[in-house]
């Protein structure tokens, strides 16, 4: 019984482990009788307090891993035997209890394994301890049905390491940077015997988190701090708010709201690491705050400022040569690769090499995308630069002059040629113009064509059939239109306007996916194979006999095109080609394809276009010798993923490079 | 010690692929290192060609390229007039930035041979400033050392990389960061800072595993563990 509560401990129910408020939730899956002080296992996890996850976790780049409690992987509720005299829901109760208790034991063991640990997988979800273990404490310990508190029944420990402990049911994930919890001590109507802190696995549950090798505690009684290294030195004021940065592996603990400042080293450097709290005395009881309540402690802002620290500490990184380079290749002269043969050459790279790294990968992403001309102006600046004291500044600071990587050279002439011809391709394609794309990589790349057994070409005709076929589809459509308005005018004398065809087209347009640039934006872009039924109608002159003969050549037309493809590629066998053979006709049975209510809208639509001219991009850029995406994505996407892998290796300090908040938002 | 887990190379790149990350994302970087690093120009036909809306007015990238620009050729007077017309708060706020320039003046003095004018200039405006920090004396007195010597290829390198044009470069980075800083915009560069990173990642994360190494500037990866 709480005989000095504080405001705090007098929110906590005074015997919490019988408080019918929270066996009462518990009894829904239970027939159990409330006086049963220890509620079996299953059962009590069916009573997972859920709560949002704490705030201050969002700084951890990882967050999107960090998880409260997993979803129950269906395959352990199939387990459940379905009996017939159950109910339904009481059958998902007893499904749900049985997937929480596998799941449980499932890390357990997981975890525990003693063989090579394997790679750490990009989509694991790391669980957050939120609760003490049932399993992994001292039997003398018994868990409140919520999992948050702890009291002591057995017999008060004598000798001075002696306690019964617990730790939580989930290790604490290291992607977290810094986790933090706080206890509160109840019924401390005598001197408290507590240590709070943190233990690896291989507790005993018979001391003092502190006592044991690999164990932690602030020794709530006199404000001693104990760890292996350095058994009891006097750390401050005593009580249970604690926290571990992974980021320097060190804990620090908390009171009245101030840090009382790290403690200890290395902690959890080396294996799990869990929540733990040793008890000495009968009747004493603790409860925990893992995030279901606000916390005391301002521990955002803690966090905020430690990911500033870390974050300034990358900064303060310097570039490495081989790093740079990739250590294991050593390619021709004319790079920084050539550097990195010569011997005891510095390893950091100078203002100056750095700022001509970042102008090729600059130039070439802008070169990869057809930014054409800013690619120019940018070449054209960087030349000027060069030109300038600058250049005079690498001659004579005695670097190699193979480091000189004027961006300039990427702007040669050719180099811009190219690009316009790459762009003009893209755009034909975006706009649906699908001869002039073949065209002008007949002359420009017909390589690209030729490639992959005329792969490119099979797809770009394909598309120049739907292209035809969408053509009639239109006319049909205005056909209609036109019949209805005649129908409408012999009713009544007004003229209804064709706005629902035109919108259409306009949307169309105003769809262009910006992922394909287009540096002059040409009136063209709009589907040019539908401009002369565009003209026809702003002379107002057709009739239906007209646009309905104007269909019926069309439809003439594409099939003859369709005939002729097929009669070009119905020998190729490849399951692809005949793949996209089917789903190109496939259209044809469709009335208005361009309906995204219609199955084969994907084929059809505008999306499908940018995806070839994608690819069309792509197939250029690689007939020339060039990657598929730019060496600045590249470099992003390499760094993102050694970042998370790094998180998932145990490096806490990974949680705080987070990339997303660093470098895109705005 | 149990060997280091190792990843091949086609898992390597398949985690590439589920990485988030935009193409008007990078656009985004591209034009932060455009802006910060004053390519106007290109900033301009980007932010056309791209589609993005301009971070900064463009006008005011052009002076900041003016003010580095007369310090790289090592006109700090002009630099510093220009400064001023830009914004004097500027040097006013931020003393040390304003001994940097006039020491970067002296050493323009010195290099040129006006060596009379160089000593006048330091008694007259550096010595006073010597006095308030010794921070600033330091530098004077290793500023002042390289009179002591006939020759720069005489000096000792510490002494010697004053007339470096690195030390312009320097120095024009130091002004180029204070103004945008007082433009209230990111100084340090994105991209440098992606690069950072990179450096930092790949040397903790060799300690645990082998993993494909980036070719940065070419964007292809070598086999894992391959020597």
């Amino acid at each position: 019984m709480a005989t000095e509560a504080t405001p705090a401990e007098a929110e906590c129910p005074p015997q919490p482990s019988t408080s019918p408020s929270q066996l009462r939730r518990t009894s829904m899956a239970s027939v159990r009788g409330p006086q049963k002080p220890i509620v079996p296992q299953h059962v009590v996890r069916t009573t997972p307090a859920a709560f949002p996850r704490p705030a201050y976790l969002d700084h951890s780049a990882l967050r999107h891993l960090l998880q409260i409690e997993g979803p129950a992987p269906p395959i352990l509720s199939r387990r459940a035997d379905p009996s017939a005299s159950m109910t339904s829901a009481r059958n998902q109760a007893y499904a749900n209890a049985l997937s929480f208790s596998s799941d449980n034991d499932d890390t357990r063991s997981a975890s525990s394994s003693p063989i090579p640990t394997p790679l750490p997988r990009v989509d694991q979800i790391l669980k957050l301890p939120t609760r003490w273990s049932e399993q992994d404490r001292n039997p003398g310990l018994s868990v409140s049905p919520d999992g948050r508190e702890l009291i002591f029944n057995g017999p008060s420990c004598s000798a001075e390491k002696e306690a019964a402990s617990a730790r939580t049911v989930y290790p604490i994930p290291r992607a977290c940077g810094i986790f933090y919890y706080e206890v509160e001590i109840l019924g401390k109507d005598q001197k408290a015997h507590i240590s709070i802190g943190f233990a690896s696995k291989s507790g005993n549950f018979v001391r003092l988190p502190g006592w044991d090798a690999n164990s932690w505690g602030y020794y709530g009684d006199d404000g001693c701090a104990l760890s292996p290294e350095r058994s009891g030195f006097q750390y401050g004021q005593p009580f249970g708010r604690c926290g571990i940065d992974f980021s320097t592996y060190k804990a620090f603990y908390t009171k009245n709201g101030i840090l009382i400042g790290p403690v200890f080293d290395n902690v959890g450097k080396n294996g799990d690491l869990f929540p733990s709290v040793g008890i000495q005395h009968t009747g004493e009881s603790i409860r925990a705050n893992f995030g279901q309540d606000p916390f005391k402690y301002d521990i955002d802002d803690h966090v905020r400022q430690q990911r500033d620290v870390t974050w300034n500490k990358i900064l303060s990184t310097s570039l490495n040569r081989s790093v740079l380079h990739g250590r294991y290749r050593r390619t021709g002269v004319g790079s920084i690769a050539s550097i990195t043969n010569d011997t005891g050459v510095q390893q950091s790279l100078t203002e100056e090499e750095s700022k001509q790294v970042l102008n090729q990968l600059v130039m070439t992403y802008l070169v990869h995308h057809g930014y054409a001309k800013t690619a120019h102006a940018f070449g054209r600046q960087c030349e000027g630069r060069d030109k300038g004291p600058l250049k005079e500044a690498s001659n004579t600071s005695g670097h190699d002059p193979d480091v000189e990587m004027k961006a300039s050279s990427c702007t040669s002439e050719s180099v811009e040629v190219d690009i316009q011809s790459r762009t003009n391709v893209v755009n034909s394609v975006l706009a649906g113009d699908l001869d002039s794309a073949i065209g002008t990589l007949q002359k420009s790349y017909p390589t690209v064509l030729e490639a992959d057994d005329h792969m490119l070409l099979f797809k770009l005709r394909c598309r120049k059939f739907i292209e035809l076929f969408l053509e009639t589809t239109e006319m049909k459509k205005k056909m209609k239109e036109m019949k209805e308005r005649e129908a409408a005018k012999s009713k009544a004398p007004e003229v209804p306007s064709q706005d629902a065809w035109m919108d259409e087209e306009m949307s169309m347009d105003i769809d262009e996916e910006p992922s394909v640039p287009v540096p002059h934006r040409r009136p063209s872009i709009a589907p040019s194979p539908m401009d002369h039924t565009k003209e026809l109608d702003g002379e107002e002159l057709e009739s239906p006999d007209t646009i309905s003969a104007q269909y019926e050549s069309a439809l003439n037309a594409a099939l003859a095109y369709g005939q002729t493809l097929t009669n070009d590629h119905q020998s190729d066998n490849r399951p692809e080609v005949q793949q996209l053979f089917k789903q190109t006709f496939g259209i044809v049975a469709f009335e208005d394809p361009l309906n995204p209510s219609c199955p084969v809208v994907d084929v059809a639509s505008h999306d499908s276009r940018v995806a070839l001219a994608h690819d069309v991009n792509q197939a250029i850029l690689k007939s020339q010798g060039r990657p598929a995406q730019p060496a600045l994505e590249t470099l992003y996407r390499h760094t993102a993923t050694a970042i998370t892998q790094l998180g998932l290796s145990g490096v806490g300090a990974a949680a705080f490079a987070d990339m997303s908040r660093e470098f895109l938002q705005p | 010690m149990p060997p280091k887990p190792s990843i091949r190379k086609e898992e390597w790149e398949r985690r590439l692929h589920d990485v988030q990350v935009t193409k008007s994302d990078l656009n985004r970087l591209v034009m932060d290192y455009l802006v910060i690093e004053g390519y106007k120009s290109a900033a301009e036909e980007f932010s056309q060609e791209a589609n993005l809306s301009p971070p900064v007015d463009f006008e005011s990238i052009e002076s900041r390229m003016d003010i580095r620009e007369a310090l790289q050729r090592g006109d700090v007077e002009d630099a510093i007039t220009r400064v001023n017309d830009l914004n004097p708060e500027i040097l006013d706020t931020n003393p040390a930035l304003y001994f940097k320039l006039q020491q970067q003046k002296l050493i323009e003095f010195i290099r040129q041979g006006r060596i009379p004018e160089a000593i006048q200039f330091a008694q007259d405006e550096l010595a006073p400033r010597g006095e308030e920090s010794p921070e600033f004396l330091s530098e004077l007195e290793r500023t002042m050392a390289l009179l002591a010597f006939d020759s720069t290829p005489n000096a000792p390198p510490a002494i010697a990389e004053l007339l470096s044009p690195a030390q312009r470069m320097k120095t024009a980075g130091e002004v180029n960061a204070a103004i945008l800083e007082s433009l209230s915009q990111g100084k340090e560069v994105k991209l440098v800072g992606l690069l950072k990173l990179l450096c930092w990642g790949e040397t903790l994360l060799e300690e645990k595993m082998d993993f494909p190494k980036l070719n940065v500037l070419e964007g292809t990866f070598g086999e894992t563990g391959k020597l």
